[in-house]
């Protein structure tokens, strides 16, 4: 990796997620955990590129660099053919068919790029929080292979730029409500039971019935402490099937027979059903499993199509009934409510964007003004040790060598005044885009 | 001074009860990071107001309405505070606060004028009948509150409410959680009440004879331990909880308030003015 330069336009993201490149072509790229760091290695060490950092989720896959665009390195590297011959040679990938799928981005919007992703905003399902956490690992990995640069010596541009993305994504959390609603039907029923029974830890759920949702349904809440798993089956083989599979060494399965369900259902805080056989529970049959339960609530989660619990069991006083539908409409009503807090992340976004490049874009006037400074400095210091021997021979009294300081001091800044004005206010350069 | 630490503690807990609403109806952990400090501050110069007025009357008991109006507004900013950082609810704070300041707003703006006359009994005594009783009424008032908290939280779920609607915006602890304060203070209560009115009798019988077993506010104090042993027994054995748990705490805490009313009919413990 080359040392520093000045880095004004040199950062670039090229990548493919859910929304440009179908599963096809994003599972032809995907990089696993084991590979990603001889990956991001093999990147860093292409011409051209001071740092790099590749992402690579079930989403996404991306590629973000530092180019160098020193004096040396210009006229030897053609810099949008980068990416693409590396993703053709480590992915062996023709770069044609990629193209169509490929976005690219630079400078400013590949910073709010990079802000966005690792807010969630450019999530499939916007707000999740697992794409944070797959950014930081990128990074680490990065670091660690040296295609970041952690040390002063080597100064960093992507490293101030990941840190700074980590705070916008914090940020963004803790100023919005954007990850606070769950918008997938199994993390609903886990929200409402949360709800009802607080933590889920040692409770037992009930599984009547086999489903794919149900037993989704049913592995989410194992997940957030569930202890004990019951099934229920008109086939008794069937159920023993669904219990093995969903047991495991932390938690206690069951099998209660189908014609035993009424009087053994109590034993459950929140049945799952997805038998679609018709009402198997009735209001009379909920009162009676409460009344075993001494007035303890009972959750049911009906997914079943025609609906296994009457609606009517909601009016019980401890029950509570949810049916698909209902189950549904909280999702899309998340899912909504979500879409308004991306708004006023986006917000936020972009005023970081703004601040980042603001910063950023200051840094090369800043680095020649100190440099203009310095020489300037310099060459006082020279003329003065030269002029003072030819003005005496004795050496100048403090008030003397006070009174030459300031007078040199002064036209020093009066003729670089100008310069540095014009320094400061110059425009920064026309950025460079998809 | 006691008066000055008291409005000051007045002021506070006024914040702290307009910064409780939108941390519990908005889940807004800002406004929760400032209620809490504020009410931990009224709590504390309420503390000092009470512990200054004590020790400047050579005394350890409250010897008029405004002072146990005061103290058992202290509970109840008390009982708020355990609650938010057990529970992590901010909930209880929308009724507790407010009547912590209503209680409070009297005694630190108007001096009392009306007494007490206390029997010549040992003051330690005397004070933990009257310190007793008071965390009593704060526990049955808690529990009142979490049945009812118990049964909004309840009405949202049936209902299944939009999350945007104003029953789901209010951020409550979890029925379970509820259902264990409203028991858990009951159950706290019951020793309390029970050592306070033991207490109190033994003290009265020691003064005044059996003849106090017929004033009418000793009476109802044992109608009230009954009413409370009667919740008890029936949340436990019946596991009674929603619509029916409010109305149950609704009848005891009606008693409460029957015995503080009491003090008007009381020849032994009636308020009255110097």
């Amino acid at each position: 990796m080359t040392p520093l330069h000045k880095p004004w336009g040199t950062l670039m993201l090229v990548g493919v997620n859910h929304t440009t490149a179908p599963i096809e072509v994003r599972e032809r790229l995907a990089i696993s955990a084991a590979r990603l760091a001889d990956a991001t290695r093999t990147l860093a060490h292409q011409p051209g590129i001071r740092e790099a950092m590749i992402l690579s989720t079930c989403n996404r896959v991306e590629f973000l660099i530092d180019r160098d665009v020193s004096p040396d390195a210009q006229h030897e590297i053609q810099h949008d053919l980068i990416l693409p011959r590396f993703v053709h040679e480590y992915f062996a990938v023709a770069p044609a068919s990629l193209a169509p799928h490929l976005y690219e981005f630079r400078e400013r919007e590949a910073i709010r790029h990079l802000f966005r992703v690792a807010s969630s905003l450019d999530s499939m399902v916007v707000g999740e929080p697992q794409i944070l956490g797959q950014v930081k690992q990128s990074w680490n990995v990065a670091r660690e292979v040296g295609a970041i640069s952690s040390s002063d010596a080597l100064k960093s541009t992507l490293d101030p730029l990941l840190q700074r993305a980590f705070s916008v994504a914090k940020r963004v959390r803790s100023e919005t409500r954007i990850g606070s609603t769950s918008v997938s039907i199994a993390s609903v029923a886990v929200d409402l039971a949360r709800k009802i029974f607080g933590s889920l830890t040692g409770k037992t759920v009930l599984i009547v019935g086999a489903g794919k949702m149900s037993d989704l349904a049913a592995r989410h809440l194992i997940q957030q402490g569930a202890k004990t798993l019951l099934v229920s089956n008109r086939t008794e083989a069937r159920a023993e099937a669904i219990a093995a599979a969903l047991r495991t060494p932390a938690i206690t399965t069951g099998v209660i027979p189908f014609a035993q369900l009424h009087t053994e259902a109590h034993r459950a805080d929140i049945v799952i059903t997805s038998t679609g056989a018709g009402q198997i529970v009735t209001p009379a049959q909920a009162r009676d499993i409460l009344h075993r339960r001494r007035n303890r609530p009972m959750f049911f989660i009906d997914i079943a199509v025609p609906r296994d619990v009457d609606p009517a069991v909601n009016k019980v006083e401890g029950c509570f009934v949810y049916d698909i539908d209902d189950l549904q409409q909280l999702a899309a009503q998340n899912q909504a409510s979500r879409g308004k807090e991306a708004e006023a992340a986006e917000t936020i976004v972009s005023s970081e964007v703004d601040r980042y490049h603001q910063r950023r874009s200051s840094a090369p006037a800043v680095e020649t003004i100190k440099q203009l400074q310095l020489s300037a400095e310099s060459l006082r210091q020279q003329e003065l040790a030269r002029t003072a021997a030819r003005l005496s021979a004795e050496p100048f009294t403090p008030s003397q060598q006070a009174a030459v300081d300031a007078l040199t001091r002064s036209l020093t800044a009066k003729l670089l005044h100008p310069q540095l004005t014009a320094l400061r206010e110059a425009p920064s350069e026309p950025e460079t885009t998809e | 001074m006691s008066l000055l630490w008291l409005r000051v503690a007045v002021l506070l807990y006024g914040i702290a009860a307009l910064a409780v609403l939108p941390a519990a109806l908005y889940n807004r952990p800002r406004w929760r990071h400032l209620a809490v400090p504020i009410a931990l501050g009224g709590t504390f110069f309420h503390f000092v107001s009470i512990a200054e007025t004590f020790y400047a009357a050579h005394r350890a008991l409250p010897v008029g309405t405004h002072e146990t109006l005061s103290l058992l507004g202290l509970l109840l900013a008390i009982a708020f505070l355990l609650l938010a950082a057990r529970y992590r609810t901010m909930a209880f704070g929308i009724f507790l606060l407010p009547v912590t300041v209503l209680l409070t707003l009297v005694p630190a703006f108007r001096a009392g004028k009306e007494t007490i006359a206390y029997p010549l009994a040992g003051p330690v005594w005397i004070f933990l009948h009257v310190a007793l009783l008071l965390a009593a009424y704060a526990a049955l008032l808690i529990s009142l509150l979490a049945s009812v908290l118990y049964f909004v939280q309840e009405r949202s779920l049936k209902s299944k409410s939009s999350p945007s609607s104003a029953s789901s915006k209010l951020k409550l602890p979890p029925l379970e959680t509820i259902d264990q304060i409203a028991l858990k203070s009951l159950l706290l209560g019951l020793p309390c009440m029970t050592a306070g009115l033991l207490i109190g009798s033994v003290v009265a019988l020691e003064t005044v004879g059996p003849a106090f077993f017929a004033d009418p506010k000793v009476l109802l104090s044992l109608a009230m331990w009954m009413a409370y042993m009667l919740m008890i027994f029936i949340r436990q054995h019946s596991g009674l909880r929603g619509r029916r748990a409010v109305y149950l705490s609704s009848f005891a805490f009606v008693f409460v308030l029957a015995v503080w009313a009491a003090n008007q009919l009381s020849a032994v413990h009636r308020f009255t003015a110097p």
